[in-house]
Order: C-alpha cells, then structure tokens, then sequence
C-alpha cells in the first residue's frame, strides 16, 4: 500500500519537474512561502495564544488573502488554461494581482493595530 | 307661597344633581365692615369724596357724625353751573336730613338741557338723580327715550348700568320695561370664573354697581331680576373677596352692593357660619351657628334646622327635622343629646322663613369627640411551649408596672386591653395604638402596633426570638409605653405602662453598638481599571518572529534555484516609475501603520497608486508586446 503512494507521489513530482514552466514553479514557490508563514503564525497562536487577537487575524488574513490571489495568478498565467481567459492577458493578471494585493495590504495593516 | 314651593321644588332637584349646591365663599365680616367703614370715613377734599363717604356710609347703616358741618362744606363746594357738583351736593343732602340746597330757576334749566340724548349716560344719569333727590317734577317718558337712545349709542356695561340706575328714579308709571330688559343682556355679558366667580371683565367696581343698580330698578318695578341663585352666589363671590380697596369710588360700589344684597325685595343671600370650632363633646355639647347676610347682620326672623346628620362613617342618620333655638343672636343646637358616637358628621342645615333667601341650604360636617380610657390592661410572659402557666399581672392607668418583665428567646411577652369611650362605655378603635420600647441605655427603640380583634379587645404579643433583628439583639431593659390618639379624641395617651427585660442570645448581640447611620457619607469606591493582559515573554515573541521570517529566506533560495533573475530588466522610465511606485506604496503601507489615519493614507494612496497604475500600464503593454514578438 504504502509502496503505491510512495511511486504515485514521486511520479508526481517527476512530472512538475519536467512539465511545468519555470514561471509556474516561481508562482508555486510563492505559494510555499506564504503557506509555511501561515502556518507559523496559526501554530504560534495555538502555542502562546490569541493576544493580540487582531494582530493574528490580520497576519493569518494577510496570508491567507495573498494565497488565494497567488493561486488566482498561477491560474491565470498557465498557458494551458489559455482558453478559458481569452480576454484576460498574462499582464493584464499581474496588474489584477497587484491592485487585488493594494487593496488587501490596506485593510490588513488598518486591522493589524 | 306658590313661589315658595316652586323655591322648594328647585332646591329639591338641586340638591340631587352631582354638584353640590353653592353657597357664598366671600362675604363681608365685621373687620372687613370695618376696613371698609374707615376708608370711607376718610376727611373729604372734594365735594365727589364727599359724596363717595357720607351715601357710602350711609349704605352701611353708618351715622354719618357732623351733619351740620358736612352741610357747610357742601353748600362751600357747590357750584351751580355744574351738574356733577349739583349730583353730589343732592345726593348728600338727601343722605344727611336737615341740609338744604338751594334751587334756582337757572339750577333747574341747566338740569333739563342735561337730559336729552345727545348728553353722555353719566350725565343724565346725574340730571335725572339731582332732579330726584331734590323733589323737582321731571318728565319721565322722555328721559326714558333718551336713555333708550344713549343705550344703543353707548353700549358699554357701564352705561347700561347707569342706565339702570336712572330708570330707578323715574315714577313708576313710565314705560321701563325696555330698560328692565337690559338686566338680562347685562348678565349674559358676565364672565363665569371657574364655577365660583361672575363678574365683568371692566371689573369689581362694574359687577358690584351693576348689581346695585339691577336691584334698585327690580324692587322699584316690583319684578324679579332674571338672576338665577347660583349666579347671584357667584357675583356675591365676585364682589366681595377683594377685601382691600383701591380708591374710594370702588369702596362706595362694594358698600351699594352690600346693601342692596342685604335689602332687596327678591334675592337675600345668607351666610352660616359655625361659631368656634365645629367640634362637640361632653364639655361643650352645643354647636352654635351665626347666620347672617352679607354685611355680617344677623338674621333674626329666620328658623334654623338640621334637615338630616348622618354619621361620615356609618352612614346612619342621627337627627331628622330638629330645629335650633335661638339664643342671643345664636342659633344652638344640643347635640350630645342624642348621645352620638364620637366621629365625623355631615349635617344638612336649612335656613327657612323667609322666601327671599339664596344658598340657604348648607352642608357642615361636625366633629363628636370624646375622652377614651384603657381598661383591662393585662401583662403576662408566656412561655412557648406554654408547660409553665401564663401569670397575668393587670396595671392600672396611670400608674405602672411594680416589677419589672423578664423574657428570653423561649419566651413570649404579651400584653391586653380594652380602649372605652368614658362617656358612653362604647369601645373604641382609634387611629393610633402604638406600643413603644425604649432603651434607655443605647437609645433605641422600636415602635409595634396594636390590632384588635373582633370583639375589639387589643392585643399585642411580643415574640423575642421572631422579632431580633427590630432590637439588633442587643438585650436589655425596654420601658414599655402605650400610644393611644385620634382625631377624635380629647384625650390622646402617653403611658409607661411597664419596664421589660429581653434577653436575646449573646452572641448575635453586635459588639459595639451602632446607631443607625443613614446619612453618613458612604465608603469610597475605589474604580479598578482593567487590567492589561498579560503578555508572552519577549523571548518566545522574538523567537517566532525570526521562525515566521524564515520561510522568506526559503523562497530567496527556491527561487535562486529555479533561476530566477532580472536580466531581462529593461531601464526605461516606464518600468522605473513603476518600481519606485510599488515601493512607495509598500513604503505608504509602513507609514500608514506607524502613523497616519486612514483617510490621509487613502489621499497618498491614490496619488502614488494613480502614478503606479499608468507606469505600470505602460511597463506591462511594452512587455505584452514584446512577448507577442517573441512568439
């Protein structure tokens, strides 16, 4: 059993080796980044605890928030997803991304305290 | 008679209407009489003073001293050319006997030019008097067409009065009745002041001339002015309850009203008023009632009777139709006769004899006291669980208790009585029957009532177990009183009747004893703040902030891995604008959290974002065009 998800999960990252553009892999480790700093802070606030609890919402909803727009981005750019955004350009999805990122760093650093 | 059973019929269906029927609440009492006689008695400087003072005084039945040199003055004053001198010097004269004024054809000539209808209403109202006082022959149906005329001319009350008033001196024979008709619109013209009042807006001097005059007019045309009892009751009010007088004019107006009130052939409103206070007992077993008319003269021709007293309480009728007897000047009435319980009473009190008289029905409420003593005053300490025999020590009024009560938690103190009217026998329950203990060493004392029960017996039972937390358990002697009172009694009672002894657990006794503080300032409160909550030790904070920082070296890492770099950076100003406008974003960022507000962040924000958004634009078609290219 286990031999099986072992060859499965080396499979797998054989294939995004090989497969995925080097543009994607930066995306995707953005996207690494901003879940270990999540996790971090979520652990840090079950260790210690929730003072100051608007600061730990705003750092967890930051990450969260720059997460969901990164895998916005990624989805956006992968030339395999082309068809569905015809309308939407690969700079065009950058420029979505940054202003998305403006508005949220606003709210985060009016809640961070 | 027949008016006097029509009277009858209309007192009958007052006195069965929700209101009760009104009866005067101002009159003119003896000091009042004599105010108003002194500031009439004032020494004259004109001949109009003059006339004010001696017909006013004259009104109130006042002799008038020194005729001979008020007739000096008069016959000094006059002047025969005017006709309000000749008006007062007539109508002096005719109030003081043995004056003479003399007449003259020129006198009589200028009185007869006055009356005519283009003179104003006083002056032919002083023609038409002069012509009267001095016993000259007038033409009374001409004056009537001048008055009637002047009436529609000048329609104010006083004229109308005036008007009144010199119908009144005309002969009887003339045709009146069109000026007797103005009573009638005058008294519609009266203001009702909240049910008690009636009088003109031109005030007190108008009302009270006014009702002179109406009077005057009625009796001299024997007809009944149209002035129902309760309006006469209300302009009686009116006129009387200013009892300080302005000027002399308005002194003489209310000394007319007096009078004619008094001495009219219609209306005679009467006063009953009690002598002292309305109280009888044993002492003093008469009730005594004055009753007079409006100037404070007793009516001596009148019957007075109690037509019903019913007891306030029980509302049984004691007296039915039983009459007073009159004793110099004072109507009595024995009513400890009847032997009446000690309380309140509502007496209906009639005046009768004569039919002129209004508000003649009164209501009087009457007090019965009476003298209470306590009898059968019986002390005991009763044990609880009553094994040991009640021992009963009776006490006599006033003296008290040789020994003292000693009574402890396993013990009740009770005590009984009986309160008896001393008259009568009958038992009482007043208002008041306190029992007081008093600590004479601290102080205290603590006040219980006493309840009869049904056969009105009083009893009080002290139990010191139930009733600590009154006496703060503090043991002790208590001096017992006994409180009796009420309204009715003559006699209220203060009575030591014994000393007792409680004994409460000493324990719960406090140790000092406190008087009880109800008006001391209180215990500061002291505001606690919340506390700051406690935060985690500096170490372990830092400690998480590199460990939350460190991912970011990682993604420094990967990316150097994957071959990120920025060979492909091209220096145009688009691209550079736009780079130090994203950093300067990320900068605003910092700064909005260190120290701006979010309005003046949003101001910078749309300035530089503004100035990002266009470079960026620029930078990023330049890009799509050259990726186009590559393609």
């Amino acid at each position: 059993m286990s031999n099986s998800v072992i060859s499965v999960i080396s499979r797998f990252l054989e294939e995004y080796s090989t497969s995925t553009p080097t543009k994607l892999k930066m995306v995707d480790a953005y996207l690494l980044y901003i879940l270990l700093t999540g996790a971090l802070q979520f652990l840090y606030c079950l260790l210690v605890g929730t003072f100051p609890f608007n600061s730990f919402l705003s750092g967890f909803i930051s990450c969260v928030g720059s997460f969901i727009l990164a895998v916005c981005l990624r989805i956006q750019i992968n030339p395999q997803n082309k068809g569905d955004f015809l309308s939407i350009s690969p700079e065009r999805a950058f420029a979505d991304f940054l202003f998305a990122h403006t508005v949220l760093h606003l709210v985060v650093m009016n809640f961070i305290g | 008679m027949d008016r006097c059973g029509l009277f009858g019929f209309f007192i009958f269906s007052l006195a069965f209407t929700e209101a009760q029927a009104l009866i005067p609440a101002h009159h003119l009492s003896l000091t009042d009489l004599a105010r108003l006689q002194n500031l009439l008695s004032q020494t004259f400087i004109d001949l109009e003073s003059a006339y004010y003072s001696v017909v006013g005084l004259k009104k109130l039945g006042v002799t008038v001293p020194d005729h001979k040199e008020v007739c000096q003055f008069v016959n000094s004053q006059l002047d025969p050319a005017s006709v309000d001198s000749l008006f007062f010097a007539a109508e002096i004269s005719q109030a003081i006997s043995d004056c003479e004024i003399p007449v003259s054809n020129e006198t009589r000539d200028i009185l007869l030019a006055a009356v005519s209808e283009d003179s104003s209403m006083a002056l032919i109202h002083r023609a038409v008097s002069t012509f009267s006082s001095l016993g000259l022959p007038l033409a009374s149906q001409e004056v009537v067409s001048a008055l009637t005329a002047r009436i529609n001319k000048e329609d104010n009350v006083m004229a109308i009065t005036l008007a009144l008033q010199t119908a009144a001196r005309l002969s009887k024979q003339a045709e009146l009745g069109g000026i007797l008709e103005e009573i009638e619109d005058l008294t519609a013209r009266l203001d009702d002041l909240g049910g008690i009042y009636l009088q003109f807006e031109e005030g007190l001097e108008a009302t009270a001339l006014f009702v002179t005059a109406a009077y005057s007019l009625s009796d001299h045309v024997d007809m009944e002015p149209p002035l129902k009892e309760d309006q006469v009751i209300q302009l009686v009010n009116s006129i009387f309850s200013k009892k300080s007088w302005d000027s002399l004019a308005e002194a003489f107006s209310v000394a007319s009203a007096a009078a004619a009130l008094s001495n009219n052939r219609f209306h005679v409103p009467v006063i009953v008023s009690v002598q002292g206070p309305a109280t009888v007992s044993h002492s003093q077993p008469t009730l005594q009632l004055l009753v007079t008319d409006v100037m404070s003269q007793p009516l001596a021709t009148v019957n007075v009777l109690v037509e019903s007293a019913y007891s306030a309480s029980s509302k049984s009728v004691i007296l039915n139709e039983a009459p007073f007897t009159l004793n110099d000047g004072i109507f009595e009435l024995n009513f400890m006769s009847t032997h009446p319980a000690s309380g309140y009473y509502q007496f209906t009190v009639a005046v009768t004899g004569d039919s002129r008289l209004v508000a003649s029905h009164v209501e009087l409420k009457v007090k019965v006291s009476t003298e209470v003593a306590v009898t059968h005053m019986d002390l005991s300490v009763v044990d609880k669980d009553q094994s040991i025999g009640t021992k009963t020590t009776r006490v006599d009024y006033p003296s008290k208790a040789k020994s003292p009560f000693i009574a402890d938690s396993h013990q009740n103190f009770a005590m009984s009585f009986q309160l008896v009217d001393v008259n009568t026998g009958v038992e009482l329950t007043p208002h008041q029957t306190f029992v007081r203990l008093h600590n004479q060493k601290t102080g205290q004392e603590v006040v219980f009532v006493a309840e009869p029960d049904s056969k009105n017996l009083y009893k009080f039972e002290l139990d010191t177990a139930e009733r600590k937390f009154e006496f703060d358990s503090i043991s002790g002697t208590y001096s017992l009183y006994l409180i009796v009172g009420d309204a009715t009694l003559e006699n209220p009672i203060l009575w030591n009747v014994a000393d007792v002894m409680l004994k409460f657990l000493d324990e719960e006794a406090p140790a000092t004893i406190q008087p009880k503080t109800l008006y001391v300032p209180k215990p500061e409160i002291k505001h606690l703040f919340r506390e700051p909550e406690k935060k985690p030790p500096t170490v372990v904070s830092n400690a998480f902030t590199a460990l939350i920082l460190s991912p970011f070296l990682l993604l420094l890492i990967l990316w150097f891995k994957l071959g990120a770099n920025i060979s492909n950076f091209s220096f145009s100003p688009s691209t550079i604008l736009f780079h130090l406008g994203h950093a300067a974003m990320l900068g605003l960022m910092y700064v909005y959290w260190t120290h701006l507000n979010m309005f003046q962040t949003i101001k910078y924000l749309a300035i530089i974002g503004g100035v990002t958004f266009l470079a960026g634009n620029r930078m990023l078609a330049q890009k799509a065009v050259k990726r186009l290219e590559k393609k």
